[in-house]
């Protein structure tokens, strides 16, 4: 089963059968653009690529925009159809599902302003490592979003899996920030990576969210 | 009494049947014209054979149809480009082989539609096929293909540079060509990549040259002196040429951070360019007319919009015939959307902007090397070809002319500046006019 397939086992489309399916392009629409955000925002970091910091904020206000839209044609939707079963699971968990891709968008936009401060620093020697860390969540985002494509129900699972990668990373750089002696100069570059792998690690969550939302919706367990 | 009753019956039955006939012929004829496809010729057959002809040449024509529309899928599954189609809904309909590839469309099954987003997140693909789909035109789209692989084990990051063509076709459909465009890409980076190398290897030979002459010039006399003087002129010549063409590579490079913003005043900056070049103005005696606004500042780098003006002016009063006229028009445009086919290297969201048309009474562009004029080393007409510096008085105005970089630096300049420069003739002047806008942004 996969996420247009529902919309269209009927022998005949409806109106509403239509909507849904116009609505679940909407919402993989905004997954892409979010998707595109969190590359520029890798890009920022790890290739230093300042150029991007310009390409993102119009990226932002689309993916708000969309998050704004989605939201309401889901409310209209339940309350002029009354969706029932998978239906109305879909709706609901579009609903949730646009949240946690909007906060990905915002954490992206947020870290190439990081990356924009981090720039006359010297490159740190845990950087690799966040990388690794940028490159699980983008990984962990595509799976749920691929998930959400197939309506796979175990994908929840593995993206769950993944996302203890990710916190356990967190906490190896976050001790080895916080445990640094004898440091010379201005504590920004330490701040500032504390604040990137946090919003990393925050990334990968709602990433999780959304491959479980996916579970949820196929197996209407929570 | 009985016989009457009997050829009334029959004369009633035979009526009915007549009537029946008619109508089934007329049915028939009917039935025709729609196989026919307008009134049928050859009357004088019957009906029925008529139609059986019809529905004969009809599955003639179904079969030819259907050999010509699978060669044409044979021809397109193969075809070293990729190929494929949405209807209405964007639900992919076909894709071949090579899109399958590029694309990563691993999950795709013909008999079963799927949304191309399911299958292919990219989000410049699917606005495309969108713009194509509202304005009803062939949209074309370069990108750059990123895919992010699933699992650590399975695969690395796919990156491809891609060019996407997107045609409008019937219900709501729309067909895409898509080109690999990795090795284009690759090969212009490796020759833009010699290109600066080999200046550089080149510039610091020719100093020391540079150097040698100049030192020799002081201690030789005669016509050794003169010599040596042409041997350093042409040298430096030389050196400026090298100058140019790295400043180009590295505005090419990095546009935003070699400009320094500051706000300039149009009108006095402008004529301020222009006073630089009356001596060689007033020699041809050409005249400066100067329509468009006054008192009105922007904000840009000062001294590489002067080389852009000195090398559009200079060439202007060049080509002008003696007495001719040179006309700068200055006007400020404002919320005028910016189109999203401007080809410009980054997209800004200022709708203001300046709009600067230099346009002179000389002969013009030749038509076909318009396209090229801003190529770098391009020369149009062959015989403007060689321009030494002994036939031209001044040789600080005249060293990018005789390079051919003039051009090219001030398209450079003008798309770091996020603005855009065309050429062409002026309609009525049959001069050179030349198109500069510039956005008109607040630099803090």
């Amino acid at each position: 089963m996969t996420l247009s397939s529902t919309t269209n086992s009927y022998a005949e489309t409806t109106h509403f059968q239509r909507s849904l399916k116009r609505l679940s392009q909407e919402v993989l629409r905004m997954g892409a653009l979010v998707e595109r955000s969190f590359r520029l925002s890798h890009q920022a970091l790890f290739a230093r690529d300042l150029e991007v910091a310009q390409q993102i904020k119009p990226l932002d206000k689309q993916i708000d925009r969309y998050y704004r839209q989605i939201e309401r044609d889901c409310a209209t939707l339940m309350t002029l159809q009354r969706p029932v079963a998978q239906d109305l699971r879909l709706l609901s968990a579009f609903m949730h599902l646009v949240r946690d891709l909007e906060r990905i968008g915002d954490y992206a936009e947020d870290l190439t302003e990081l990356a924009v401060k981090l720039f006359p620093y010297p490159p740190h020697s845990c950087l690799g490592e966040i990388e690794a860390m940028s490159n699980q969540a983008q990984m962990m985002l595509a799976s749920s979003l691929v998930a959400l494509a197939e309506l796979d129900a175990k994908a929840g699972q593995t993206v769950k899996v993944m996302d203890d990668t990710v916190d356990l990373a967190y906490d190896r750089v976050y001790n080895t920030l916080a445990l640094t002696r004898d440091f010379q100069g201005v504590v920004e570059p330490i701040l500032l990576l504390g604040l990137t792998i946090r919003h990393l690690e925050r990334m990968a969550d709602h990433a999780t969210n959304i491959g479980q939302r996916v579970s949820y919706i196929v197996t209407g367990q929570r | 009494m009985d016989f009457l009753i009997l050829i009334v019956g029959l004369g009633i039955g035979l009526g009915i049947s007549l009537v029946f006939h008619y109508r089934q012929r007329q049915q028939l004829t009917k039935i025709l014209e729609i196989a026919a496809n307008g009134p049928a010729e050859n009357a004088s057959f019957s009906v029925v054979s008529r139609l059986r002809r019809e529905i004969a040449r009809s599955r003639t024509i179904q079969t030819e149809l259907e050999l010509e529309s699978e060669v044409l899928q044979q021809a397109l599954a193969i075809a070293p480009i990729g190929y494929l189609r949405v209807d209405a809904e964007n639900q992919l309909m076909t894709c071949n082989p090579v899109a399958r590839q590029l694309l990563c469309i691993d999950r795709w099954h013909p008999n079963r539609l799927r949304l191309l987003l399911e299958l292919v997140r990219s989000y410049e693909l699917d606005r495309t096929i969108e713009k194509a789909r509202q304005s009803q035109q062939v949209q074309i789209e370069d990108w750059i293909f990123e895919t992010t692989p699933l699992a650590p084990i399975s695969g690395n990051h796919h990156t491809l540079p891609l060019r996407a063509t997107c045609i409008p076709l019937p219900q709501a459909q729309v067909g895409v060509f898509l080109e690999d465009r990795s090795a284009i890409t690759e090969l212009t980076q490796a020759r833009d990549r010699a290109f600066s190398d080999i200046m550089h290897e080149l510039r610091t030979p020719l100093t020391s040259i540079s150097l040698v002459a100049e030192m020799l010039q002081s201690r030789l006399s005669g016509q050794e002196k003169s010599w040596v003087e042409r041997l350093s002129q042409e040298t430096n010549r030389l050196i400026d040429l090298i100058q140019n063409c790295l400043e180009i590579s590295r505005l090419q490079k990095n546009p935003k951070q070699y400009l320094k913003y500051e706000e300039i005043d149009i009108k006095s900056f402008l004529l301020g360019i222009w006073q630089t070049l009356e001596p060689l103005a007033k020699q041809k005696e050409i005249q400066l007319n100067y329509v468009g606004v006054d008192d009105f500042s922007f904000w840009g780098d000062n001294s590489r919009l002067s080389q852009v003006f000195l090398n559009i002016f200079d060439n202007s009063i060049k080509y002008s015939p003696v007495q001719g006229e040179i006309r700068i028009e200055v006007q400020h445009q404002e919320n005028r959307p910016l189109s999203d086919t401007d080809p410009l290297p980054w997209q800004t969201s200022e709708n203001s902007w300046i709009i600067i048309d230099v346009i002179d009474s000389g002969c013009g562009f030749c038509v076909e090397d318009l396209p090229h004029v801003f190529e770098r080393l391009y020369r149009g007409d062959p015989s403007r070809t060689r321009q030494t510096l002994t036939e031209n008085p001044d040789p600080g105005f005249s060293n990018h002319n005789s390079s051919g970089l003039g051009l090219a630096i001030a398209q450079q300049i003008i798309y770091a500046h996020g603005g855009t420069i065309s050429a062409q003739n002026h309609p009525t002047t049959q001069g050179a006019w030349l198109n500069i806008r510039l956005p008109n942004i607040i630099y803090s």
